[in-house]
């Protein structure tokens, strides 16, 4: 019948159709070549170089920009624009430039330097840095490869500020915005929300790199798809790799994956109202929630335990003796609950996000072991942006956070755990304890290794005993690339987001 | 007639207005501020000076109603702003992206019509039969599953198991044809399956109510084949209620491919949206969704119109 006849008919059509488009697509696969594709987990929010725009924007800025220092596969600080720094007995910084030049040719002097750090220190700078570039008080460049750095009181990680990503050196009169920078790879082009091209610079300082011609960047939002984009051999490498994927990508011999235990979960509190003011309210809270689980239900146990300060065992300011100071223990809890006078428990709210799995699992994990102790918590789970702000307004009970420091060393947790400073998410709201603010102080301009061991120890069991904060896990974060690519380190601890400054080395093979 | 369509058009201009009005009070209501939140990106405790220094560069300091009241003055001469978070400029990027997402859903709707309208006919001729049975229960199936589950699948057979085609992405036509077609195809299918599961049921209810209309019974009777009558009587009467359907449904698509280009990366509009709203970038926010909301209306005139080229009885001037 005619009909039939049109079925079929169609039914052949539509087939041979569809099959051509996906034979023609087999043939049209990204080529190979000297390009290493990158898989990253956002696109740059905007193209302010000091400003802070994320991590995913800070692999971009390692692309194109250079610091002074940086940091190598090993986590330790090295120079990178400056060749050398010392300090003298006053706490003057000297940093003393090597012969690199910018992107269009012309040298980077102490002049850059300058001006720099005037733009980044200045009364209408929306820098991340700004508190740091403001604190110092003279800039002297006798040279121009000498550059003096003089700051109100004497600081003994000046060199580490000038290591971060969001603080790159930038040409004298240049715009925040200024894609012309001294790094590995010059900006080539961009599509706003979808890819950025950079090309190798020929005139970087480094012997030998870049290793590849360029980098393309190509943005791919959901996890999933960054993952089956790199399986498909869409891209070479990719950031953020969920956790969902990583045993399946450790399976995977055509794959590597590189993880570093780093950045980590918490509980922030709203300490101007009870019972959260209560220092052993909070200390129970730490004993209730056995975080084997949290590590399980949200990061796939790709993580660690974390029952003490986010200091490594690997950082020479890890303290055995603390290692333990927020144990899994109900009866300590109840006890501690009861001391308190709240024998019973008591209602609360938690907030966290639904717009990440690890955040809300983590909430339901902590909700589930804090109801044991007789805490009944009702979840508040808004997108990310609300729950920033709540975060900020102190509108929570309990609050689940997660992010890194700033550095490996303890000066790195000072946004987290310095209550003298305005409110922010990051931090508990309204709570202040004055022994943590001191150390964080004192630390940071103490300069004899042993003496900043001992204040940092003692920050830490201060911390323990008063529970500003209370840690629960750390996690794997994760890059993923071909086995054939080489080079690309993922950076030790807290230092995991500024792996992207050893693209200078990575090579496709 | 004219003056019919005049009028229906400044109706559409005040809803257009009015929408985007109550977008831009309502995002205001919402909790999020764009200086606070670009700078905490990462989860960074920005320094509060750089925070209050980047509202006033928004202009986020000045009153609700005057930053309304300027952007009003600046939409009256078709200046849709900058983005609060870079200051690109927003018109050219939705000129940019808008096109895409409707490539998308044209094609979808494409494919839905040219498969859902024979199914959905075959179904009804064959009604009680297995082949219409088959028919309804595809349909269902194709309806009831979430188009994440359905695009992932996809992802996961045609790019990751065979390797085929590229997991997402996407090529100006102009750059590389073959490959922005290839690159179209999973997307594309992906919204196409449950508009087509819509196209078959509306189609097959259709095809079933006009086939017991007296004409058909009269085209019968004086002996016209099988053939001719479905095609000059049945389906072409059955269509317009049809039409009505997938205009409204590309209608919601304008703004509902957001699953689906994230899936795939689809650089559209959708996708565009969502990131704006996470960031509270309120120029954008309005922006795009003054043209979602222009589209949608526009889209419900022209629907009107073509009930009348395929339905002389349906009169536009009345």
């Amino acid at each position: 019948m005619t009909l039939k006849m049109n079925r079929r008919g169609f039914l052949n059509t539509a087939m041979a159709t569809g099959t051509l488009t996906f034979l023609g697509a087999a043939g049209l696969r990204a080529q190979e070549g000297g390009t290493l594709r990158f898989g990253l987990s956002a696109y740059p929010p905007s193209f302010d170089m000091w400003a802070s725009t994320g991590t995913a924007a800070g692999t971009v800025k390692l692309m194109i920009h250079r610091g002074l220092t940086s940091y190598d596969p090993q986590g330790v600080l090295r120079g990178e624009l400056a060749e050398s720094w010392e300090v003298d007995d006053a706490g003057v910084w000297t940093f003393k430039l090597r012969d690199a030049t910018f992107h269009d040719g012309k040298p980077v002097t102490s002049a850059d330097v300058k001006y720099t750090i005037e733009k980044v220190g200045a009364e209408d700078s929306t820098a991340f840095r700004r508190a740091q570039m403001a604190s110092i008080t003279n800039i002297e460049t006798p040279d121009e490869k000498t550059i003096k750095l003089t700051t109100a009181e004497p600081i003994a990680v000046v060199p580490d500020w000038f290591a971060h990503y969001h603080m790159p050196i930038l040409q004298e009169g240049s715009e925040a915005t200024s894609t012309v920078g001294a790094g590995p790879f010059k900006f080539d082009s961009l599509e706003r929300g979808v890819s950025v091209k950079v090309t190798a610079y020929d005139g970087y300082y480094k012997e030998g790199e870049p290793k590849v011609d360029g980098i393309e960047a190509i943005v791919y939002s959901d996890e999933n798809l960054r993952v089956a984009a790199l399986e498909a051999g869409d891209v070479d490498i990719i950031e953020y790799v969920p956790w969902a994927a990583m045993e399946r990508i450790e399976e995977n011999d055509a794959l590597t994956l590189n993880t570093v235990p780093g950045p980590f979960m918490y509980l922030t509190f709203n300490g101007t109202k009870a019972p959260f003011d209560n220092p052993l309210v909070r200390k129970a809270i730490g004993h209730a929630i056995k975080r084997e689980d949290v590590v399980a239900a949200a990061f796939y146990n790709h993580g660690a335990p974390l029952s003490h300060l986010p200091l490594d065992e690997s950082s020479s300011f890890y303290n055995e003796d603390l290692a333990d100071g927020w144990d899994y223990d109900p009866e300590k809890a109840k006890a501690l609950l009861a001391e308190a006078g709240y024998p019973d428990g008591f209602s609360c709210t938690m907030l966290s996000t639904a717009q990440y799995g690890m955040h809300q699992s983590t909430a339901e994990v902590a909700q589930a072991y804090l109801m044991m102790i007789g805490i009944n918590v009702t979840l508040d789970l808004p997108d990310w942006s609300t729950r920033v702000q709540k975060g900020n307004e102190g509108q929570y009970d309990i609050a689940v956070m997660g992010t890194s420091a700033d550095m490996n060393d303890p000066d790195g947790l000072t946004t987290i755990m310095d209550g003298s400073a305005k409110p922010s998410f990051v931090r508990s709201f309204g709570i202040e304890v004055p022994a943590v603010t001191e150390a964080l102080n004192k630390g940071r301009v103490t300069f004899e290794q042993a003496e900043r061991k001992k204040i940092y120890h003692d920050m830490e069991a201060a911390a323990i005993e008063q529970s500003p904060c209370v840690f629960l896990c750390s996690r794997a974060q994760g890059y993923a690339m071909a086995s054939t690519v080489t080079g690309f380190s993922n950076l030790p601890g807290q230092l995991t987001f500024y792996s992207g400054v050893t693209l200078e080395e990575t090579a496709k093979g | 007639m004219l003056r019919y369509v005049a009028l229906r058009v400044l109706i559409a201009l005040v809803l257009v207005w009015l929408v985007s009005t109550l977008v831009f009070l309502v995002l205001h209501l919402v909790p999020g501020d764009p200086a606070e939140l670009l700078l905490s990106a990462g989860n960074t405790a920005p320094d509060p000076e750089a925070v209050a220094q980047l509202r006033s560069q928004m202009g986020l300091d000045r009153p609700v109603l005057a930053q309304y009241a300027s952007y009003i003055a600046d939409l009256t001469h078709l200046d849709f702003g900058v983005s609060l978070r870079d200051q690109n400029p927003i018109a050219p990027e939705l000129a940019l992206r808008l096109p895409r997402t409707l490539e998308l859903i044209l094609a979808a709707a494409l494919i839905a019509s040219l498969i859902g309208v024979p199914l959905g006919t075959i179904a009804a001729m064959r009604d009680g039969g297995w082949s219409e049975k088959l028919v309804s229960l595809l349909a269902s199936a194709a309806l009831s599953t979430p188009v994440f589950v359905v695009g992932t699948t996809l992802v996961l057979v045609f790019a990751q198991w065979l390797g085929w085609i590229s997991a997402g992405g996407y090529v100006p036509l102009a750059e590389d044809p073959a490959r922005h077609f290839a690159l179209l195809a999973m997307p594309a299918a992906t919204i196409a399956l449950p508009l087509t599961a819509v196209m078959i049921r509306m189609t097959r209810a259709s095809v079933l109510e006009v086939l017991e209309k007296d004409h058909v019974r009269t085209a019968r009777a004086k002996g016209l084949a099988r053939g001719p009558i479905i095609r000059r009587h049945v389906v072409r009467n059955a269509l317009v209620p049809v039409i009505t359907v997938l205009g409204l449904e590309m209608g919601t698509l304008i703004g509902g491919t957001v699953l689906v280009e994230y899936v795939f990366n689809w650089p559209g509009l959708s996708g565009y949206l969502v990131r704006a709203v996470e960031a509270r970038d309120y120029p954008e926010v309005v922006g795009i969704v003054l043209v979602i909301s222009f589209l949608f209306v526009l889209l419900n005139l022209l629907i009107d119109i073509t009930y009348a080229v395929l339905d002389p009885r349906v009169k536009l001037a009345k």
